[in-house]
């Protein structure tokens, strides 16, 4: 009780941080804030942009600004989109959806990718472990962007197997969760075959098969629980990063998603998305954190008795 | 006529588009058609189908009244219907408005409104609708980025009946028939605009208009789709036919990445696609299944803008040696591999009352760069090779924009010249930050060089570009900072009269002016390459160079 009384305590201080420094970090941006949400092409006069200067609350002082958006929050509302002029939570809605959707393709066929690349290859012959690391070397580095023209080229545009018309329906999320989990996969194997083959050499793996279990038993049964958490915090984290961070995904295959939407925002700050956007994701990695170390708890017995302790 | 022949099409002169028409010839006369081409369509168009259209941007709002950017006029146009149709000559058509009337001090148009036009929405089109829709283009409150300047001196609606309104100005407005021709005045339902003003930017079903085509549904960061109107009978001369669209359905898709573009139209994914960047359109020509459409905007070059009103370009003789010490030629041809022309003016050729009198007139000419800049006193030079006057290096501040905005490799362009200045000993500095430092630079003056374009199928944007009233800080784009009082002069003469040789002459004459002041050095015309299949018929371009879908019709249907 007394540590969920603390993570509550804990994700609510960093919720408050996440919003304070984005409001900050946005008016740092030097320049009128007017002028920088109708950008450089506009004929807007004097009238309009005052207009849109007293609507937004520009002209009242820094801290008056920055406490109203905070008491807003605080009770719940995210406000308006000052450019798209449409309520935040709606436009956070309707993106989320499609990005939660392709980080979890994306983290699903990453870890499944690892999986088989670190177990069939832990501790193997050299070659093996060589060829292996290579491609994992390889997806680690490939850019985003010119893995996924090149994904759309081959499949789409030659094979014709994925559409990139019709942007919804599982056929369209093959060719960008794939370009999103090679790189990740790469990563994942990498510190999972280490993990593997650390245990592989520990003392019980070696009673195990002394056991008369089979090598791949000791492998699936034992050895990959050992492995298991430090992957399970890397994937978390990488969940997390996958929410806002597919941006260049987004724009190679046209889709919508919070990583466009929180770029757009940026650029033009747009304050109440930006701040919407940073308090969904601040909210997503403090819940994602919370569920890891549950699932450490499921992975290693050893600290289900050190918390009844 | 129900099915208009390919003829009537031709002679209205609605197309200058060689290749809209050569297919339509084509299909008239399957002889002429070229290999590959339409030959074996069937003989008139075809009713049915969905065609996908790839643009490059997606319009932040989608609220025409709002919107200040071209690809939100250029979508909501198969949704909105204008008062006036414009054709490619300039000439005004009837379009919701049967007939209209300008009052001789061009401070009223009364306009004759039809009596058929329903909205998507059922409500009919009437005298009401016209005020209600202009009123809230000029209410401050609503925010308009370029809709309220098209709107000009704007004094308010006058319902004379129920339909005909008379509209009144403040002072004489001559260009307000061309804006009343644009999407940016197009006519939202009253009913509409009295329920969801404040969300007509998500577009939607709420974006209820006349037009071709009802907005059936927008996902942000994907696609717009779009419906046929069947009771749609009020196309404008202007159209190949007047009746309802061909097609069932128009999807906007959002594709940013041109390789993208390209691989679903060849991959036949994407019917049309817009903005074909220079370096792909000879590969993409030379795909069998796609044609490719090129067109110049209208209104102003992409030029670069020289701010008189600080050293070192308030020196015109300066100014001058900048202008021909530029390589425009080469450079141009070289970024652009030779298909965007490099301008003359700093009219585009695709605007009526473009001086093409000024072409050739200014050659690039190093020599005589020099030797002005030796007139001016730039006689010095430092260790770096750069010219200097009393000890201090001659430096011409040129801000870069940020990332985001720009487009067309200009960054690299202006690498090009920044190279051809050093040659001079001009040093060109080009600081890139964000765009609040960008604007603060350039609209406050402390910028030497700015670069820009202003589509706009009208001479008037010389009016936006030159005119002293027209400040950067108070919304208008003259960013020489001069009130040259001959510019300002023909500048408002041709905004105050309809009288084209009068026009004509008063626009020739500022062409000339600024060029001679050398306060703008005209770079190039922007041109709108688009990719289409070649199951595509019928694709006509507005005087905006932007396409338009009521008349399309598709071979097979697909999809």
């Amino acid at each position: 009780m007394r540590t969920l009384l603390k993570r509550l305590v804990a994700g609510l201080a960093v919720l408050y941080g996440a919003a304070s420094l984005a409001f900050l970090s946005l008016h740092l941006i030097p320049g009128d804030p007017v002028a920088i949400l109708l950008g450089p092409a506009t004929t807007a006069s004097p009238e309009v942009r005052r207009q849109i200067s007293a609507e937004l609350g520009f002209d009242r002082p820094l801290l008056t600004q920055y406490l109203g958006h905070l008491g807003r929050l605080a009770s719940g509302d995210l406000g308006s989109s000052y450019q798209l002029q449409r309520p935040v939570g709606w436009l956070i809605a309707d993106q989320l959806g499609p990005t939660v959707q392709l980080a979890v393709a994306a983290i699903v066929v990453a870890l499944a990718l690892a999986l088989i690349s670190a177990i069939t290859t832990a501790g193997r012959h050299p070659a093996a472990r060589a060829l292996a690391s290579a491609w994992e070397l390889t997806a680690v580095s490939l850019p985003s962007y010119w893995l996924g023209v090149l994904l759309l080229t081959a499949f789409s545009f030659h094979l014709r197997l994925f559409p990139i018309i019709g942007g919804d329906g599982p056929a369209a999320l093959v060719l960008p969760a794939v370009t999103l989990a090679l790189p990740i996969a790469g990563v994942l194997a990498q510190v999972l075959r280490e993990g593997l083959e650390s245990a592989l050499a520990q003392p019980f793996a070696l009673t195990a098969r002394a056991r008369g279990l089979s090598q791949t038993a000791v492998r699936l049964r034992h050895a990959l629980r050992h492995a298991a958490g430090s992957l399970a915090t890397l994937a978390g984290w990488l969940v997390g990063t996958l929410l806002g961070g597919a941006v260049l995904v987004e724009t190679v295959f046209g889709r919508p998603g919070l990583g466009a939407l929180t770029l757009q925002a940026v650029q033009n700050r747009d304050m109440p998305v930006v701040m919407g956007v940073v308090l969904v994701s601040a909210l997503t990695f403090v819940v994602i954190s919370a569920l890891v170390d549950l699932l450490y708890l499921a992975i290693d017995p050893r600290l289900r008795g050190a918390v009844v302790a | 006529m129900l099915m208009p022949s390919n003829f009537r099409f031709l002679r209205d002169k609605v197309v200058t588009v060689a290749l809209a028409v050569l297919l339509l010839a084509a299909c008239a006369s399957p002889a002429a058609s070229p290999p590959g081409s339409a030959a074996q369509s069937p003989a008139g168009p075809a009713k049915g189908g969905s065609l996908t259209f790839a643009a490059d941007t997606e319009p932040v709002t989608f609220d025409a009244h709002v919107s200040a950017q071209d690809i939100t006029g250029a979508i909501l146009r198969n949704v909105f219907d204008s008062l006036i149709a414009q054709d490619a000559e300039g000439a005004f058509h009837p379009w919701l408005a049967e007939s209209w009337e300008v009052a001789p001090d061009l401070k009223s148009y009364t306009f004759k409104l039809r009596k058929d036009v329903t909205f998507h929405d059922g409500t009919p089109f009437d005298a009401k609708a016209v005020k209600a829709n202009f009123d809230r283009i000029a209410d401050p409150a609503t925010k308009s980025q370029l809709a309220s300047n098209l709107l000009g001196p704007y004094t308010g609606t006058e319902i004379v009946d129920t339909h005909t309104v008379k509209v009144g100005f403040s002072a004489p407005f001559a260009p307000f028939l061309q804006a009343a021709s644009t999407a940016y005045l197009g006519f939202y339902s009253p009913k509409t605009l009295a329920a969801n003003a404040a969300t007509l930017g998500s577009g939607g079903p709420a974006a209820a208009g006349t037009g071709p085509f009802v907005f059936s549904g927008y996902t942000k960061g994907q696609q717009a789709t779009f419906t046929r109107n069947d009771a749609y009978a009020w196309a404008p001369k202007t159209s190949a036919h007047p009746g309802a669209a061909y097609l069932d359905k128009l999807t906007v898709r959002f594709l940013p990445e041109a390789s993208v573009r390209i691989g679903g139209l060849t991959s036949r994914q994407v019917d049309v696609a817009a903005a074909i960047p220079s370096a792909q359109v000879k590969a993409v020509e030379a795909n069998k299944a796609v044609t490719v459409l090129k067109t110049d905007y209208p209104g102003g070059n992409y030029s670069i803008y020289l701010n008189t009103s600080k050293a070192p370009l308030n020196d015109p003789k300066v100014r001058k040696a900048l202008q021909r010490g530029i390589d425009v030629d080469t450079n141009v041809k070289a970024v652009y591999f030779g298909q965007f022309k490099r301008a003359w003016s700093p009219l585009s050729p695709a605007t009526p009352g473009y001086l093409a009198a000024l072409e050739n007139s200014w050659p690039y000419d190093p020599a005589l760069a020099g030797k002005l800049l030796d007139e001016a006193g730039w006689t010095g030079r430092d260790a770096e090779g750069y010219r200097t006057k009393d000890g201090k290096r001659l430096v011409v501040d040129w801000p870069l924009l940020p990332a985001q905005y720009l487009k067309d490799q200009r960054d690299v362009l202006g690498q090009a010249f920044q190279a051809d200045l050093k040659k001079l000993g001009v040093e060109v500095l080009r600081p890139q930050a964000d765009i609040g430092t960008y604007l603060e630079r350039v609209y406050g003056g402390k910028a030497d060089l700015a670069d820009y374009s202003w589509s706009r199928f009208e001479p008037d944007v010389l009016w936006l570009l030159f005119n002293g009233a027209s400040k950067l800080e108070k919304g208008g784009q003259n960013g020489t900072f001069l009130d040259d009082p001959d510019l300002t002069k023909w500048t408002d003469q041709g905004r105050a009269t309809l009288d084209e040789a009068v026009r004509k002459d008063v626009y020739a004459k500022t062409q000339q002016r600024a060029l001679d002041l050398a306060i703008v050095i005209p770079v190039y015309t922007q041109s709108q390459v688009l990719g289409l299949g070649r199951n595509v018929h019928g694709l006509t371009l507005d005087a905006n160079a932007w396409p338009l879908f009521h008349d399309v019709w598709l071979d097979r249907p697909s999809r």
